[in-house]
């Protein structure tokens, strides 16, 4: 486990890896940061807020 | 001394694998529980297709005063993505992942797609039918942003459900496959038939909040029901993590796999065949509701009668192919029931006898059922385990195309023989060009399959070929004690 000089603390996953899973969690935040953002505009289309 | 470095380590270790989401070991048993917990991304696409095929459709046309034409093409949007499932299935099948992963990232993909569909969806539906301030926006908002939720939708929806099948024949052995098979199909009914119950009676009394709460309801529950599917269901494999890029491009892929024998030709059955029993899917309640004079409830039990029948048709496949039956003659024999099937309905528009409708309908979702589940083990079956995901985007972009292309022109024959001044002259006429045409149709789909019936055992999809295990045999997760 701690033997291998890849891996990172504390997850035991290597570089590599530990980049793939960060990858997903930023496209993720992308994705749905883009899906929120649609959502308000047409919601303001509809029942605009302020003013 | 205690070693606290070495005690915490272990701690910290033990914890990251318990909440990983994927398998560390792959086991050679999968137990029933865990491919039960896996079929549940079928109930979240049959979700997906009962919400904008059946309860959206009436509720964009009757509810909310969309013209009907503009439901149609907006609803046929989704088809545009079918034929990428192959696409979809050959990066699943080549994915390079450092995790090892290939499977598990795209169902994740599909999963984020469907929900930001539905998560816009009920404004889009909002803005389109100019519900409050939208009256004055500008026409394109609407109909762009309704596009665009539906598109995300269905792409969504197909992306799941090819890489799903995909992770399902990874997982089991080939003997198994026929089971896993209805399995699938058994869920999504099950999934279509109590989202339609589900939406019918939240969307009872409807009013714009509702349907607002009703499709994001739905997002939020896709993804939380497709977590719960995939979670620790793919294996972290070494070997692939490692592998050399792979030369391969889609073409080269496609070439190779459509160059095996009875390829081609099992494809073109599954497009025959699915249209033919296709086209009766959306006009068997309008049939018995104009030609027999049935009640809206006894037609809707009409459509229960057709899942029924297909249960059995599943049910018997499964047990059937389970135990060495050859999937083409399942195939054969399920498109062969469906021609009497649509005589039958035929005859009782001549009677004039309900009864006989109820038998028919029953007899084409038995056929339909006994086709389904031929053609998709078939399918399996036919690929090496290499492009098993290539394989099944295949079956799944014809099926798909098939079953949506069946569909608009039965409807399209209908309206035209009903438009036409020679045309209507009994309640009966419009229909009959249809059922015919799919009796022809399943005739074409038993002429194209009798070859790969007669033709050598190998090409009839027979179950135990040579080898099938031995790539699942070198799936080793980090855990996993190493040669």
């Amino acid at each position: 486990m701690s033997n291998d000089p890849d891996k990172v603390w504390p997850t035991g996953l290597n570089l590599r890896e530990a980049e793939e899973v960060h990858s997903y969690l930023i496209d993720g935040t992308r994705v749905f940061g883009v899906i929120a953002l649609i959502a308000h505009l047409l919601v303001a289309v509809t029942t605009p807020w302020l003013g | 001394m205690f070693d606290y470095k070495r005690f915490a380590l272990g701690r910290i270790a033990s914890f990251g694998t318990r909440y990983m989401p994927f398998a560390d070991v792959a086991s050679e048993e999968v137990p029933l529980s865990r491919l039960l917990r896996l079929a549940l991304f079928q109930v979240t696409v049959g979700m997906a297709l009962v919400l904008m095929a059946g309860t959206l459709n009436r509720v964009m046309i009757v509810e909310l005063k969309v013209p009907a034409s503009l439901v149609a093409v907006m609803l046929a949007l989704p088809l545009v993505f079918a034929p990428f499932r192959a696409l979809i299935g050959f990066r699943s099948d080549t994915f390079r992942s450092a995790l090892g992963l290939r499977r598990l990232p795209y169902i994740w993909k599909g999963t984020m797609l469907q929900f930001g569909g539905f998560a816009i969806m009920p404004f889009a539906l909002l803005v389109l039918s100019g519900y409050g301030e939208a009256v004055d926006a500008p026409r394109w908002i609407g109909l762009s942003a309704a596009a665009l939720s539906f598109l995300l939708v269905g792409a969504g929806v197909h992306m799941v459900q090819t890489v799903g099948l995909a992770l399902a024949t990874d997982l089991v052995a080939e003997a198994d496959q026929p089971r896993v098979v209805g399995l699938m199909y058994v869920m999504l009914l099950v999934g279509m038939i109590v989202s339609a119950f589900a939406y019918g009676a939240l969307l009872e009394t409807y009013t714009p909040g509702r349907l607002i709460q009703v499709i994001q309801g739905s997002a939020v529950l896709t993804v939380v029901v497709n977590g719960i599917a995939m979670w620790k269901q793919e294996a972290r494999n070494r070997s692939r993590a490692t592998a050399p890029v792979q030369a391969f491009s889609f073409l080269d892929s496609w070439a190779r796999l459509a160059g095996r024998t009875g390829m081609i030709r099992l494809l073109a059955v599954i497009g025959l065949g699915t249209a033919g029993f296709g086209m009766a899917d959306v006009l068997l309640e309008p049939f018995g509701g104009q030609v027999l004079a049935m009640t809206v409830a006894q037609t809707t039990r009409l459509t229960v009668v057709l899942a029924l029948g297909s249960l059995l048709g599943f049910g018997l496949a499964s047990r059937w192919l389970g135990r060495g039956g050859r999937a083409m003659d399942a195939v054969c024999l399920g498109a062969v029931i469906g021609i009497p099937a649509f005589g039958l309905v035929l005859a009782s528009a001549l009677i004039l006898s309900a009864p006989l409708l109820v038998a028919a309908t029953l007899l084409a979702g038995f056929g339909a059922g006994l086709f389904g589940h031929g053609t998709l083990t078939a399918t399996m079956r036919a690929a090496p385990r290499e492009q098993i995901g290539l394989s099944l985007g295949a079956w799944g972009a014809v099926q798909a195309t098939a079953a949506g292309l069946a569909i608009a022109t039965g409807g399209v024959i209908r309206d035209l023989v009903l438009a036409a001044p020679a045309g209507g002259t009994t309640s009966a006429s419009p229909y009959v060009p249809v059922f015919a045409l799919e009796g022809g149709l399943l005739l074409l789909a038993v002429l194209v399959a009798l070859p790969l019936r007669r033709g050598d055992p190998a090409a009839a999809f027979g179950p135990a070929r040579a080898g099938a295990a031995d790539e699942r045999g070198t799936d080793c997760g980090l855990a996993a004690p190493r040669p």
